[in-house]
């Protein structure tokens, strides 16, 4: 029993990428490290490079066989097996083998070659997938029939990518590194789309990413790991379908996004039944989440937080989003909090609480607002501590009385008046002084129990214990209010130097400034009006609702005739209102800063306009008056009385004329096309077409240049949904362009393929060609721009014909002609 | 004496016109679509004049006419759509010795390449004596008549005469008449100039509103027609 040979993969995202470069270099660094290698079967298409990679490898003859009268050559697997290599190259392992050959697929020629032992290096591309094939469809359009089972591939010992970007390949692929230029057809181009190539890549990386992950599954298992293994970050965000979950939904799609992870909502739903969460919101929150890229699931469990823990831990989450809780105090007492929870049995994964609004754009400072006093807080803590406070320092001192006398229990209860004047001003502190007056004259002052005093001095002693008392709360009183008041205005010149500072920076400084107004005088809208006419337009706002006029605001400030700067919210102090209006001057600069801005951006446009309007003109002119030029000259050129023109001269002549005549006709009747389209004039006549109608007709309105395209468009195509003259006129004009430019040796080719329920039809050129950039140009009218260039076609052409296309509900894209030049592809619908 | 003549033009229908024209009246004729082909052409044929356009692919038609004027003085004549006058003088500036517009007609543009080869309409440049329908110039005795009788004129106006009438039928630009007639003030040049012209106008012209022999091309100088 020999031990069965090892699998290798190179694995590509599209022919091209060097998938068979690799596996022969690879094989012939194994033959110089003394492995017996040897070619088992190879496919280089032509490519000079690859082929080189052969080198002194043994490449083992392929077997022909004959099929319906035609040879086919297949891998000879006999052959390979009787000449027994440790290692044999095998290219295409999804190849499927002509009939009559020993297997179906070269899939299972390989599973022979593994079991005699002979370890193989081969090579797949991607579409041939089996588990991918339906998604390589619908992002190409192009069914693949040859496919190979994925587990025949996961079973490979390795499976290594062969990685090329979209931009490389399509370089490639331009250079003609890939296929001949002439084998390039629109099937094949569209293949080998930007956009395409790039979703197959990223096919190809995530299975391959999937394949480890699975080894790493393995290998967790074996070695008893149980925490989740970093390979590729996962959030997971816990949707409760409360208010403000979008938020939460963002902030991790976002947190995915950055770490590039995979992105999973869970909503625990608890099996009572009971308090479940807003349906409606809850299925928002799903959409929202599908939109993000993020998967829904939705768990049953009792416990929220083990819940969400288990199911994080299930899909190796390294990251959990949980919205910061709404839930009362009380609900956290009686059924805990699930935050705190998660974040205990949270272990490797890293919990994040989020706020659940979004925070609201932060004053520059927090103002003391409107505080005349102390804050009510303190005041309360002051009457509290007066409650507390002379009841227990009474109780304390009764039984003392004898000891202390009156001077003691007096110095004690101004003790409490003060820390309470301290604590909670002035009020508080009278109050305290007044029921400190009455406990001392019932408690210490004979007769006790009684409010009557016998002795002067008593009363002498009492009457300074209350001015003293409320000479103390007074200061205590008017301390605070003159700290506030400094406070105040530090802060009132700190918002003025701030806002004098943002307003340099901002381009438009008025929504910036109104915010920053808004939330310092803690005011619950504002808003900037501009008269018009009877009524008010809002320049700009802030907060909700926005006042639409002078009317529906508490305030409103003029800022200058025809501007009202208007406030909704909470009765403004006098001293806020002044300040306000101090700032409604920094509103007006804003103000004319912004009307400035606009007045600019305006100049610039029309400035912009004109030049454009100054080239089209020049441009439009020049093309009007060329071909004129030339049939002016041939025609005063015969009219001239001192030549005999010779027969043949005399043809030349005319035939420029009626050249130019036939120029100067297309010429017009683009511009007439153009106004139509831009004056929406166009009727269109849509019905089903088939291009082998239209384009043949198209290309022989060019007259005798049309010997010079090369056409393949035939009736196996689907009809397409098209007006047809226009459609003529459109091709017509690509064609020509493309005539314009393809030197005079090569063709233009034209030929079309149907992909999905589109038909495009590829002018192909092997012109200059044009750069990526500049192609969305060469679609606007006249965008030549003068008269450098004397090809009739440029100047409107092009424009008429995306215009005529656009109208019939297609679209016309611009890639690179493999081998240089341009390819202008007109993608049309189906007929239904 | 047969002249060889460069003709530069990115329109083939243009040079296949232009040529066939040309050397029908017995001009060597060479023919280039690129600025790079023309100033080619120029160095190995040696032409006598050049005929060019201004919107060319590659070097521009000013880009051409200043790059000939480093090495000859041989005379450049525009053919080009562009029609307006910050074009005309910018050609004249970089060199060129007439401009004409297109649409033209071949006579106009025969005429031209005549005037500037100094092949006048009405014979060779030291003829000496000019007619006209209107009136005679005697380059020989200076002075002008008008149906036998002499025409009065300052020395200044017989000195801007001469230089015209000497390049008939040829663009004189304005600071070519300046630096020729030292009787026109330099402060007020242009103006100055008009006056003159004017002047003569009034003295020679049958209709001097209408001028039919001292033409104005306007910003770039002055014309003596010589095509009736």
């Amino acid at each position: 029993m020999v031990a069965r040979g090892k699998m290798r993969v190179y694995l590509g995202a599209a022919p091209g990428v060097g998938k068979t470069y690799a596996m022969l270099n690879e094989g012939w660094r194994g033959l110089h490290r003394g492995k017996d290698v040897v070619v088992g079967y190879v496919e280089t298409h032509g490519r000079a490079n690859t082929e080189e990679q052969i080198r002194d490898l043994d490449v083992i003859p392929r077997k022909t066989i004959s099929y319906r009268g035609r040879d086919f050559e297949e891998m000879d697997v006999d052959a390979i097996l009787a000449r027994k290599p440790q290692a044999a190259l095998i290219d295409e392992i999804a190849h499927t083998n002509v009939p009559g050959s020993r297997n179906e697929k070269r899939w299972q020629d390989v599973e022979e070659l593994l079991d005699a032992g002979i370890d193989v290096v081969t090579t797949l591309n991607m579409q041939h997938l089996e588990s991918v094939n339906d998604v390589v469809e619908r992002i190409t359009g192009v069914k693949q029939h040859e496919t190979i089972p994925d587990a025949i591939v996961r079973s490979a010992e390795q499976v290594e990518v062969v990685d090329m970007t979209p931009e490389a390949l399509r370089r490639r692929m331009a250079h003609g590194n890939i296929y001949p230029a002439e084998r390039i057809d629109a099937s094949l181009a569209n293949y080998f789309r930007p956009g395409n190539l790039a979703a197959l890549r990223e096919l190809a990386l995530l299975w391959v990413v999937d394949k480890v992950d699975d080894s790493l599954q393995d290998y967790m298992e074996s070695h008893g790991i149980q925490g989740p293994w970093e390979t590729r970050e996962r959030v997971v965000v816990a949707l409760t379908g409360a208010p403000g979950g979008d938020a939460l939904i963002r902030r991790a799609a976002r947190m995915a996004m950055r770490a590039h992870a995979e992105l999973f909502g869970v909503h625990v739903r608890s099996t009572d039944g009971l308090a479940g969460p807003s349906k409606q919101l809850l299925d928002e929150h799903r959409a929202l989440l599908n939109e993000v890229g993020g998967n829904y699931h939705e768990i049953v469990g009792d416990d929220v937080g083990k819940a969400l823990i288990e199911f994080a831990r299930a899909e190796n989450a390294t990251q959990i989003v949980l919205g910061a809780s709404r839930r009362s105090r009380w609900a956290e007492l009686t059924s805990g909090s699930v935050i705190n929870r998660v974040i205990r049995a949270s272990g490797p994964i890293d919990v994040h609480v989020i706020s659940s609004e979004e925070p609201e754009p932060r004053a520059p400072f927090s103002r003391p607002r409107g505080r005349r006093t102390l804050p009510v807080r303190r005041q309360v803590a002051g009457a509290v501590l007066g409650i507390v406070l002379l009841p227990l320092l009474t109780l304390v001192m009764a039984p003392l009385r004898d000891s202390l006398e009156l001077p003691g229990a007096l110095l004690f209860y101004l003790l409490a008046v003060v820390v309470i004047a301290a604590i909670g001003g002035m009020w508080p502190a009278l109050a305290a002084s007044v029921v400190a007056f009455l406990l001392v004259n019932w408690f210490f002052i004979p007769p006790i129990h009684q409010f009557t005093i016998h002795e002067g001095k008593d009363l002498i002693a009492l009457i300074v214990f209350l001015l003293t008392a409320g000479v103390v709360s007074g200061y205590v009183h008017f301390a605070a209010r003159r700290s506030a008041e400094a406070s105040r205005a530090r802060a009132e010149a700190e918002t003025l130097a701030r806002l004098g500072a943002q307003l340099m920076t901002e381009e438009d400084p008025l929504p910036l400034l109104i915010s920053t107004l808004r939330t310092t005088f803690g005011l619950q809208a504002m808003a900037v009006l501009q008269r018009s006419g009877d009524g008010w337009i809002v320049e700009s706002s802030t907060g909700a609702p926005t006042p639409q006029s002078p009317e529906e605001a508490d305030v409103s400030i003029a800022i200058d005739g025809e501007m009202q700067l208007v406030v909704v919210g909470p009765d403004l102090a006098a001293e806020d209102l002044a300040l306000l209006q101090a700032f409604t001057g920094q509103l007006a600069l804003a103000l004319e800063r912004r009307q400035l801005r606009a007045e600019a951006a305006v100049a610039a446009g029309l400035a912009e306009a004109n030049d454009l309007r100054a080239a089209l003109l020049a441009a439009v002119s020049h093309d009007l008056r060329t071909p004129l030029a030339s049939i002016k000259a041939a025609a005063t050129s015969l009219l001239q009385q001192d030549v005999e023109w010779t027969p043949q001269a005399t043809h030349e002549l005319l035939a420029t004329i009626d050249e130019e005549t036939d120029r100067l006709n297309t010429l017009v009747g683009n511009l007439l096309d153009m106004s139509r389209l831009q004056s929406g004039a166009l009727q269109l006549v849509m019905r089903d077409v088939g291009l082998e109608e239209v384009v043949p007709a198209a290309i022989k309105g060019l007259g005798d240049r049309a010997q010079r395209v090369e056409l393949s468009v035939d009736e196996s195509l689907p009809r397409v949904h098209a007006d047809a003259a226009l459609l003529e006129r459109a091709v017509a004009n690509i064609v020509d362009n493309a005539l314009n430019w393809s030197p005079p040796e090569h063709p233009v080719r034209v030929d079309a393929c149907a992909i999905g329920d589109r038909v495009d039809l590829r002018v192909v050129d092997r012109g200059p060609g044009i750069p990526p950039d500049q192609r969305e140009r060469m679609f606007e009218p006249f965008q030549r721009l003068g008269d450098q260039s004397s090809d009739s076609g440029t100047g409107l052409g092009l424009a008429v014909a995306r215009g005529f296309v656009d109208a019939m509900g297609g679209g016309i894209t611009v890639e690179d002609t493999p081998g240089g030049g341009l390819t202008v592809s007109v993608g049309l619908d189906v007929a239904a | 004496m047969t002249s060889r003549v460069l003709v530069v033009d990115d329109e083939p229908q243009i040079l296949r016109t232009v040529g066939l024209d040309l050397r029908a009246h017995d001009y060597v004729v060479d023919l280039a679509e690129t600025g790079e082909a023309a100033l080619d052409l120029a160095a190995r044929n040696h032409p006598d004049i050049v005929v060019v356009d201004l919107g060319l692919p590659g070097i521009g038609g000013l880009d051409v006419i200043e790059r000939l004027r480093r090495s000859t003085r041989i005379p450049i004549v525009v053919l080009s759509v562009r029609d307006t006058e910050a074009d005309k003088v910018a050609a004249i500036d970089a060199g060129a010795d007439d401009y004409v517009t297109k649409p033209f007609g071949m006579d106009e543009l025969l005429a031209r390449i005549r005037a500037a080869l100094g092949h006048g309409a009405v014979g060779d440049r030291d003829q000496p004596v000019i007619e006209t329908a209107s009136f005679t110039v005697d380059l020989v005795e200076k002075r002008v008549t008008r149906g036998g009788e002499e025409v009065p004129l300052t020395p200044t106006e017989w000195q801007l005469m001469e230089v015209l009438v000497r390049n008939r039928g040829r663009l004189v630009p304005q600071h070519q008449l300046m630096e020729a007639v030292p009787g026109i003030e330099h402060d007020d040049e242009v103006g100055s100039l008009r006056e003159h012209v004017g002047r003569l106008r009034r003295k020679l012209e049958p209709e001097p509103s209408r001028p039919r022999y001292l033409a104005t091309e306007p910003g770039l100088g002055y014309r003596f027609e010589t095509v009736d």
